[in-house]
């Protein structure tokens, strides 16, 4: 028997694993993109407005404004390549510690027909956080 | 340097190789102190320090500047390995001489490796900023936490030391002696390794639980998983070394075990370093070291399969397995399983770069992926530490399987019916509690058998007994305690199902009220906001006082903290626990900061989340008894008296004499 039965076990083990593997990733894997990617594919396929999306752009500068009701946050964002791609989001929830203007955010929900991004989750994400960029302290005085 | 002198048999040369990696070790302390003396003396003209510290910060955070950043932390790696790799050649100055060349060899390889990063990849601490700027720009607000101040050491310590058991490996393959001789050196220092990446990683969790203020401790973030994978195969490692031991099974995939978790430990400062995967957690960007990793991952996967495959003939199996019903199949199948998760994760984590190298479409799986995957298997992964221990080698019978397995069903079945009776309905936490209570019922049951077979054998009293127990061979009853802490903490993920949550805006004065699982309520009343300045920031803290179930428990605070010197906002949870359960306070939103220091009632207002985090504090506990289960296993002096004792061991100490002269 012998190898042949351990070869089994350990087959059974890898199919079972492949198929969590499997259906866990084509239940819930969701489009990663840019904002540019987002309007493009939208214009080609309208249905994309009810598909769940990943999106990662930056916030509009000056943009935020506090909606009407609990923790509505009302903002836009651009593509961080091209800047004269962006649109609204609306965000329901609490906003991470390091939200403000021009930082990267990773937003994930709809693209509403109405064009503005209806936001389920909100991540904020940047180089910086842990390491700061070195022009920061270039607007910092020199002393001798 | 040491390769040659295995090889030719050199005493000299080993004994240069082995004093180099002492003096390389006294260097990087040196550079270490060097960084830490510029933190503590505010000398900003270094990058390095104007970045992460400044005038402010307190001088416990200024020693942690070590590891704060890219340019440090590789230092601070660098000098761990050097001080493992110099206390493993210190141990075995008189020992086990046949495999010390080769240790030493890859030692240095691997302190090489990370020296060259070093020096050539940009990452120089002391480099300068060609001014001297008046103040640093402080530590990131989010690092000023005690966790994550010890977060990183301890889960460098564990990575680092994992290059020891890779070293003996590599050596047995190199020196051809591939019995089980190199597992029995390197077990300890795996545990080693072992015991300090689960406390790195539960540090983390606290911190992520104390600091980032969302209620939960873990988001399957790249970052997490990667310090999570070589954990996993490390525990497949230590289970499958017994096979090996007992049974003489597995060499090959002993083998792979140690290179494959080995590879983690690199691939996991890979991924925090090269900014490849999107992660909250990630240093900046840096292809160069990027490039660099990969290469020194790929020579060594390749080197590794090179020379396992040469030794092929000689890590035959001495046995096979007879039934799946046994002890072998059961820690295989534990092996498997972790394999299989850390597989699913990895695969879960590279998935965005996958996908885009594949279809050109950036796709990316969520925590929503992970916990579908690693729920089930983190189910079967619970009940066999249950299993494993007391299931019999080669074939179970019958007999065995009632003795040791009906009581812990039944217990098992008792507690979940009861839970079911009170009400609880989530599928996969009732199956969490009732595999958690089979495994404990398990596990007492072997502590109450040994501990009546030695107080009637030894006529001694109960608790000595218990003692003696535990101190005659540590590593068996300290794995025991082990699997408690894994089930403890278990339970504590199976307890966030039935976590409560409220969102409540609020003037001073008004209350809300949540309701706990356990059948109580807690009401909040939100008195008011007062503001200060301390240290390095200003703070608005929100006061609570809480009742439970109309019996007053006194006050709790919730806060916001800005950090003017990096300009950064912080939210400060405000956390009550209890042994069951947390009260966790978080302030989202203040209607008017400014307004509030000018005295303006209306901009008090606030909006409050509370939860009630039942069992939260259960991970905590479990990390504590994980703990002392590990130092149990770990303590000398059992293997020595093992040594003396045990006639089996006899022939490694003649070994390790006839060793101790390679020259």
């Amino acid at each position: 028997m012998r190898h042949g039965r351990f070869y089994v076990g350990l087959a059974g083990v890898a199919l079972v694993v492949t198929y969590l593997v499997w259906t866990g990733i084509s239940d819930s894997m969701v489009y990663y993109l840019t904002p540019t990617e987002l309007v493009a594919k939208v214009a080609e396929d309208p249905a994309f407005h009810t598909v769940g999306v990943k999106v990662s752009g930056k916030v509009v500068p000056g943009s935020y404004d506090r909606g009407e009701g609990e923790l509505v946050h009302l903002f836009s964002v651009h593509d961080i390549e091209h800047s004269e791609v962006t649109f609204p989001v609306v965000y329901d929830g609490v906003l991470p510690d390091t939200f403000t203007d021009e930082i990267e955010v990773v937003l994930e929900g709809r693209f509403g027909e109405d064009g503005v991004f209806q936001a389920k989750t909100l991540l904020t994400k940047c180089g910086s956080r842990y390491e700061a960029a070195p022009e920061e302290l270039d607007d910092r005085g020199t002393t001798g | 340097m040491g390769f040659v002198g295995g090889h030719q048999q050199r005493g000299d040369l080993v004994l240069s190789a082995e004093r180099s990696i002492h003096i390389v070790f006294a260097l990087l302390i040196v550079t270490s102190l060097g960084i830490m003396n510029a933190f503590l003396t505010d000398q900003f003209q270094y990058w390095y320090v104007a970045n992460y510290s400044n005038r402010d910060l307190d001088v416990f955070y200024k020693l942690s500047g070590l590891w704060a950043g890219q340019r440090g932390s590789l230092v601070f790696w660098a000098v761990l390995l050097a001080f493992f790799s110099s206390l493993c050649v210190f141990l075995n100055r008189r020992r086990n001489r046949e495999f010390m060349p080769y240790v030493v060899g890859i030692l240095q390889g691997i302190l090489g490796f990370f020296l060259v990063v070093l020096l050539f990849a940009g990452v120089n601490p002391f480099e300068q900023l060609g001014f001297l700027p008046v103040d640093g720009a402080g530590l990131n607000p989010q690092l000023q936490n005690y966790w994550m101040t010890i977060h990183p050491p301890v889960l460098y310590l564990g990575f680092t030391a994992f290059s020891i058991p890779f070293a003996f490996a590599m050596a047995a393959l190199l020196k051809g002696r591939t019995d089980s001789r190199w597992i029995v050196l390197s077990r300890r220092w795996t545990l080693v390794s072992w015991f300090f990446l689960a406390n790195g990683i539960i540090f983390g969790m606290r911190w992520a639980y104390e600091e980032l203020g969302w209620g939960g401790y873990w988001f399957w973030d790249p970052v997490e998983n990667a310090s999570l994978l070589p954990w996993l195969t490390a525990t497949a490692f230590l289970h499958s070394i017994m096979i090996q031991e007992n049974r003489g099974m597995l060499k090959v995939w002993n083998m792979s075990l140690v290179l494959l978790t080995f590879l983690l430990t690199i691939f996991a400062t890979f991924l925090t370093r090269s900014g490849l995967i999107e992660s909250v957690h990630t240093f900046a960007e840096n292809t160069k070291i990027a490039l660099i990793f990969l290469a020194f991952m790929g020579s060594i996967f390749i080197a590794s399969v090179v020379l396992i495959v040469h030794r092929r003939p000689e890590l035959k199996s001495e046995n096979q397995i007879e039934s799946f019903i046994s002890r072998e199949a059961a820690f295989l199948l534990n092996n498997l399983i972790l394999l299989g998760a850390a597989f699913a994760i990895l695969w879960g984590t590279i998935f965005p770069l996958v996908s885009e190298a594949f279809t050109g479409e950036k796709i990316a799986v969520g925590p929503p992926f992970f916990n579908r995957v690693n729920l089930p298997i983190g189910l079967v992964l619970l009940a066999l530490t249950g299993i494993g221990p007391v299931i019999a080698w080669r074939r179970a019978t019958k007999r065995n399987l009632k003795r040791n397995f009906a009581t812990p069903v039944v217990a098992g079945g008792v507690v979940v019916a009861i839970l079911l009776g009170l009400g609880a309905r989530n599928g996969y936490a009732l199956w969490t509690f009732g595999i958690s209570t089979f495994v404990l019922t398990v596990i007492v049951v072997e502590f109450w058998k040994g501990t009546r077979a030695r107080a009637r054998i030894e006529g001694e009293g109960f608790f000595p007994a218990f003692l003696h127990l535990i101190a005659r061979n540590r590593r068996r009853w300290g794995g025991y305690i082990v699997h408690v802490g894994v089930v403890l903490i278990f339970t504590a993920f199976a307890g966030r199902a039935f976590e409560q949550e409220i969102r409540k805006t609020m003037n001073p004065g008004e209350t809300v009220t949540v309701a706990s699982p356990f059948g109580h309520t807690y009401t909040l009343t939100y008195e008011g906001m007062s503001s200060s300045r301390e240290g390095n920031f200003e703070r608005w803290v929100a006061l609570m006082t809480i009742q439970k179930d109309g019996e007053a428990l006194g006050a709790m605070s919730t806060e916001r903290r800005w950090y003017p010197s990096r300009e950064t906002m912080t939210t400060e949870v405000g956390i009550r626990s209890t042994l069951v359960e947390d009260l966790y306070v978080i302030l989202a939103d203040v209607e008017d900061l400014q307004g509030m220091v000018a005295n303006d009632p209306a901009a008090q207002r606030i909006v409050v989340q509370v939860m009630v985090n039942p069992l939260v504090g259960w991970i905590w506990y479990g990390g504590v008894i994980l703990t002392i289960g590990s130092l149990i296993a770990l303590w000398p002096a059992a293997e020595i008296r093992k040594r003396a004792g045990a006639g089996a061991m006899a022939d490694s100490s003649q070994e390790t004499l006839a060793g101790a002269a390679p020259a």
